[in-house]
């Protein structure tokens, strides 16, 4: 087979493109598994429409995505047949008739008197909680307002503290392994979910180019768990929920990269046991 | 909040196995905005694009564990679910099925037309990006990946040999992987 005319015929665009059948599918895929040279055009066709794809990118409405989160779930338990709810049928109350009691004269005078006293009462209170009225109000606009600035401090907090109190939640010092490198991070791992939580304490921002990854060591083998974004270097003790899940390890670690990661670390910068 | 990690091809794999809510959200925020562009490149009514990007996100996520590695990157692979997602949508509404049954001249007018007019909504990466595709080429690309036509189709509705279509298919993409691998 001549490649040259193979790929210059446009066949292989049209692949990509997805203007072949079913038949004509087959046997471009059957070539490409024989000749990589093909592979590879098709790798940089398809490389073209991605960033095409990328260049045409429009944001979906926002709710869209707790919908799809909820349609997925729905199509996880689908299979799952729900049991049948048995109703019960519905009991009628029983009407019990009551007869009004006859009081005597004496009787209505005290409840007379007693009305008498709590309305005083409650015109005494009342004047009274106008007078504190304007300083209520006030102290609840400044309750309010400390309250929302410190709403962000204690959620942030709260999540520190609901770590620290699962038993399962480990904390994982990761200290420099660069003589004359001040550098640490932490870990908030759970065994049970597998969740867990970065803080960056003290990085110096990575030159440019290069990016920090993070990894677990499972069994000698660093296993990676994403590259680390600059934005969580320069926003050092805030604490980020890592979206890979670890089901054991014994050790993370934080290495330096060129950017977008690599496979294996390259230069490791930080490390803590577990 | 933008992503504070990003993963690789295989990592996106290992991470949507996982099957969490976690990965889902990692999942929509990094790829949700291309494959609804996609979407919207097809279909264009809003709400039924909406339906389809459901379908698409809930298909990749059921269907993570037969994909394969070596059958190409995730990426190509979910923008082509999309795609298809999005053609079938079409199909089933009996659009597609009227443009094909225009022939010669009206046809190319139409698809020209509909071209323009999309391009009038692009972004400006986009507009950059096909500015130096001529108008024939721009019609080829559209025709065979946004309407799902085949090589046969194209050259019959416009009217041109099939060779010319395929050589004209590979000018465009060839143009295309210019422009992206200078910029």
């Amino acid at each position: 087979m001549n490649i040259k005319e193979y790929i210059e015929s446009g066949i292989l665009e049209a692949y990509v493109l997805g203007a072949l059948t079913e038949q004509e599918r087959a046997s471009v895929e059957a070539d490409m598994v024989m000749y990589p040279e093909l592979a590879n055009e098709v790798a940089a066709i398809e490389a073209a429409m991605q960033s095409f794809a990328e260049a045409n990118a429009e944001e979906p409405p926002a709710h869209m995505q707790q919908q799809i989160w909820n349609a997925i779930q729905q199509s996880a338990t689908q299979s799952v047949s729900e049991p049948q709810s048995v109703q019960e049928p519905k009991q009628q109350p029983k009407v019990v008739e009551i007869a009004p009691p006859v009081r005597p004269t004496w009787q209505r005078a005290a409840v007379w008197a007693a009305v008498a006293v709590s309305v005083l009462t409650n015109f005494m209170l009342l004047s009274q909680r106008n007078k504190t009225k304007d300083e209520i109000a006030q102290m609840t606009s400044q309750m309010d307002s400390l309250k929302a600035s410190q709403q962000q401090v204690l959620a942030e907090y709260k999540k520190g503290r609901d770590m620290l109190v699962d038993t399962a939640m480990k904390t994982v010092v990761m200290r420099s392994t660069q003589t004359g490198k001040e550098m640490t991070g932490m870990m908030f791992w759970s065994k049970t979910t597998g969740e867990s939580y970065l803080t960056i304490h003290t990085m110096p921002m990575p030159e440019k180019g290069k990016q920090y990854q993070l990894w677990v060591i499972q069994d000698g083998k660093p296993v990676s768990m994403g590259v680390i974004d600059n934005n969580l270097v320069a926003n050092a003790g805030m604490m980020y929920k890592i979206p890979m899940h670890v089901k054991g390890g014994q050790a993370f670690a934080i290495s330096l990269e060129k950017e977008g990661g690599n496979p294996t670390p390259t230069e490791v910068m930080a490390v803590g046991a577990i | 909040m933008a992503p504070v990690l990003t993963y690789s091809e295989e990592e996106l794999v290992l991470l949507l196995r996982q099957q969490s809510q976690d990965a889902f959200s990692y999942l929509y925020k990094n790829y949700a905005g291309v494959l609804y562009g996609v979407i919207r490149k097809v279909v264009t009514d809003e709400q039924t694009a909406q339906d389809v990007l459901q379908d698409v996100f809930v298909k990749v996520w059921n269907n993570i564990g037969q994909y394969n590695t070596e059958k190409g990157r995730i990426y190509t692979w979910m923008i082509n679910i999309a795609r298809n997602a999005a053609i079938d949508k079409l199909r089933s509404k009996g659009e597609i099925m009227k443009s094909k049954i225009h022939s010669g001249e009206d046809a190319v007018y139409n698809v020209q037309k509909g071209m323009k007019t999309e391009q009038s909504t692009d972004t400006i990466g986009l507009k950059e990006a096909v500015a130096d595709l001529k108008p024939e080429y721009q019609t080829i690309v559209n025709l065979a990946y946004f309407k799902g036509f085949t090589l046969d189709e194209i050259a019959k509705t416009l009217d041109i040999p099939l060779g010319t279509v395929k050589t004209r298919m590979r000018a465009a993409m060839q143009s295309l992987r210019e422009y992206y691998n200078s910029n």
